[in-house]
């Protein structure tokens, strides 16, 4: 299939051809023909595979293998194959409730370079401090968790909307949707990434008929694949 | 000793940046990893920059070259 990616690669390559073309023989810029060329493959074409690019890179930085791909990452992927449904992120990854692929995006939409300039800015902070500058001991979000994410996908499915004890009070589903009652910190869903704990968990391994209780053997969630 | 500023020239060197700036993009393109994004933004995306520039500056400026031989300074209409 003759995707953007591919696009991409045979403008860089058209434009690579083109240029050549010009640095061998310049001189056939003096004719119009030439210096239409010129323009194409010295302008319009690095501008657009420029644009491309920087495009095809965002959408890559979503695949949960990206994000995991910096070491301190690597535990919070991990935590993706604990062993336990109660805690939220194993329980989505595992149970395709969010793409595995996509893991970490989903449910962080609003993180480094997905959210807003502020989020960017900070996504470019992040690769900073992981290659230049020193990794804080404790990983923690700017901003408390909001459930705006959790409503993205929840909000009008039967489950929540009526769920039992998020109806156990009159106007509790409305704090719920207003971001009032946190879905994660009001000790409702709390149990989430917990790398801490990781070493005295047991993790769930499709190729293996079962545990595992290795954690090294939860390190491939980042593949999404299900081997 | 001769020395020769001519619109070909920059679009030479104009082109040999455009074109390194491009395959470094090319080859951050098959590495999914946040090391990738910031070769293809800040060696990529810069030596395109440089070299576009000096493209546009060689259009502005071109139009004649100019051959500085001992001193003796010949304009040199460029064919059109």
């Amino acid at each position: 299939m003759f995707g953007p990616t591919s696009i991409l690669i045979t403008t860089i390559i058209l434009a690579v051809a083109l240029i050549s073309l010009l640095i061998i023989k310049p001189s056939i810029t003096v004719s119009r023909g030439g210096k239409i060329l010129a323009f194409v493959s010295l302008l319009v074409f690095p501008v657009l595979g420029g644009s491309m690019g920087v495009s095809e890179h965002i959408e890559r930085s979503k695949n949960t293998e990206f994000c995991t791909s910096c070491h301190v990452m690597q535990d919070y992927g991990k935590s993706l194959r604990i062993d336990d449904p109660s805690f939220l992120p194993a329980a989505h990854f595992q149970n395709n409730r969010v793409p595995r692929d996509a893991a970490c995006y989903t449910c962080h939409t609003d993180y480094a370079m997905y959210g807003d300039f502020r989020a960017k800015l900070r996504g470019l902070r992040h690769l900073y401090v992981q290659y230049l500058g020193k990794v804080p001991d404790k990983i923690e979000l700017y901003d408390p968790y909001n459930n705006r994410e959790c409503l993205h996908c929840h909000l009008g499915a039967r489950s929540f909307e009526e769920g039992a004890t998020h109806n156990v009070e009159v106007g509790r589903l409305d704090l719920i949707k207003a971001n009032k009652l946190s879905c994660l910190s009001t000790g409702c869903h709390e149990a989430t990434h917990n790398v801490k704990n990781l070493g005295s968990l047991t993790f769930w391994s499709t190729d293996s008929k079962g545990k595992t209780g290795d954690a090294e053997a939860a390190g491939d969630a980042g593949t999404g694949s299900d081997k | 000793m001769a020395k020769t500023i001519n619109m070909e020239r920059r679009l030479r060197i104009a082109g040999t940046l455009v074109v390194l700036g491009l395959l470094i993009e090319l080859i951050s393109l098959l590495w999914s990893h946040p090391i990738a994004f910031i070769v293809f933004v800040a060696a990529g995306g810069l030596l395109i920059g440089v070299g576009i520039v000096i493209y546009l500056y060689s259009l502005v400026s071109g139009g004649e070259s100019v051959v500085r031989e001992n001193d003796e300074v010949k304009a040199i209409s460029v064919p059109k």
